[in-house]
């Protein structure tokens, strides 16, 4: 009996152990977790000159995760306005990277640059399950190494959930499988009575209609095996805008594709902002190793050099919508890519629409953030 | 809805600490204790 007493005994002991032991991985888990909910910070350059939280124009989210700033560079010289999202999926690295080039490096001489960063800041709190994907990557500077977040493409679960087997988009009606309801890139216009993702891309829009947005950036990023890559996707409406930039890209050497926004594919930047907002939407892509499903190792070496032995292998065997090499896709090149876009949407829509002409006064030659690395155009 | 989630996963937190404390195979306990860690962090809604 005694015997028995004392088997039990140590078996309960073991067992105390062992959940002390997880309880001490519990804590360290979490802690790395709960570090992502604090956002990396960003250093606005002279050229901002306002900062506003996305709450002011949609106070319901105020002091929610998908709170976050709203950065504006005015010129001294009256023109139009501009609106750039970095961030709408944060998992497309390049986009964010951009955007945050903008916010503390550019300077507008003529109207006036919005820049968003991190427009879906909940996806910056988490990362895609079961991806092994870094929770951030390190840009080398000369004062260091600069962290950024690498997120996920949806809301965090813990801000909007449960997913509906099947996500039904206002106000067209359009049925998406049912994590597309955390996309915000599915969520557009938006409403005020949505669920999260919803509202957050309704304050978005407000931005547009309240500030009269003449013309919105999206900048992504897509896996090399995605037919729209390197490209920009244009609103019909924004066409013609697009047209002149992709000659103007290819001016500089930068070879890009043009596709219309599809009319019967809803939630999305180019689409409905272009729909159901006087502004003109146009939306970019790079090519992002790091998002395909054919990639090695998942790191932070993929997020900043863009080099894949199997990306080798599946160009080789001609399943690939852009060219890859050794060389690969560095983050450097497709941040370029960005920047020389939206230099060349500016230049066109300044020439065809002198009254709202935004002109910058300073922004790094994006050519030179290829060549020399990002790390020197940051502050 | 959120309620009744965590104290889905409570419930289930609970049996699993319980099969850590009563389990007579140690190789149990072990895996009891580490379903235990994620069912933590989502009842804290951590992750």
């Amino acid at each position: 009996m005694s015997g028995m007493k004392a088997a039990m005994k140590i078996k309960r002991i073991h067992g105390i152990v062992m959940l002390a032991v997880a309880g001490v991985v519990t804590v360290v888990v979490a802690l790395d977790f709960l570090a992502m909910r604090q956002p990396l910070p960003i250093f606005p350059g002279p050229g901002v000159t306002e900062v506003r939280p996305l709450s002011a124009y949609f106070p319901a989210i105020r002091g929610s995760r998908g709170d976050t700033e709203v950065y504006f560079l005015q010129g001294q010289d009256p023109g139009g306005t501009v609106l750039v999202l970095g961030g709408v999926h944060p998992n497309e690295a390049s986009g964010h990277v951009a955007a945050v080039i903008l916010v503390e490096k550019a300077a507008v001489q003529a109207g006036r640059l919005i820049v968003i960063p991190r427009a879906n800041g909940s996806g910056f709190t988490h990362s895609d399950p079961q991806e092994a994907t870094p929770q951030e990557f390190g840009i080398p500077t000369p004062s260091g190494v600069r962290r950024f977040r690498y997120g996920s493409r949806s809301t965090s679960p813990m801000d909007q959930w449960p997913d509906p087997d099947i996500y039904l988009h206002y106000p067209s009606g359009q049925t998406l499988s049912g994590n597309q309801t955390r996309n915000l890139n599915r969520a557009f216009p938006g409403r005020p009575d949505g669920n999260f993702t919803e509202q957050v891309a309704y304050a978005i829009t407000e931005i547009v209609r309240r500030e009269k947005v003449d013309l919105l950036i999206d900048l992504h990023e897509a896996s090399p095996e995605y037919p729209v890559i390197n490209a920009i996707v244009a609103h019909e409406r924004a066409m013609p805008l697009a047209v002149e930039t992709v000659l103007g890209l290819e001016l500089r050497d930068i070879k890009i594709g043009l596709e219309p926004s599809p009319q019967n594919l809803h939630g999305l930047t180019h689409r409905e902002i272009g729909d159901h907002t006087q502004a003109l939407a146009v939306l970019m892509e790079t090519a992002n190793p790091a998002q395909g499903r054919l990639r090695g190792k998942t790191s932070e070496e993929l997020i900043l050099t863009g080099k894949d032995r199997m990306y080798i292998n599946a160009y080789g065997a001609k399943r690939l919508y852009v060219d890859f090499d050794e060389k690969g896709h560095p983050l450097a090149g497709r941040v370029c890519r960005h920047l020389a876009g939206i230099d060349e949407f500016l230049k066109a829509f300044s020439a065809a629409t002198p009254g709202r002409a935004v002109v910058l006064r300073s922004l790094p030659q994006p050519e030179n953030i290829r060549d020399q690395g990002i790390g020197a155009f940051l502050n | 809805m959120v309620i009744v989630y965590q104290l889905i996963v409570l419930f289930i937190l609970g049996i699993t600490i319980w099969t850590a404390l009563d389990e007579e195979d140690r190789y149990l306990q072990a895996t009891a204790a580490l379903v235990a860690i994620p069912l933590a962090l989502r009842l804290l809604m951590i992750k």
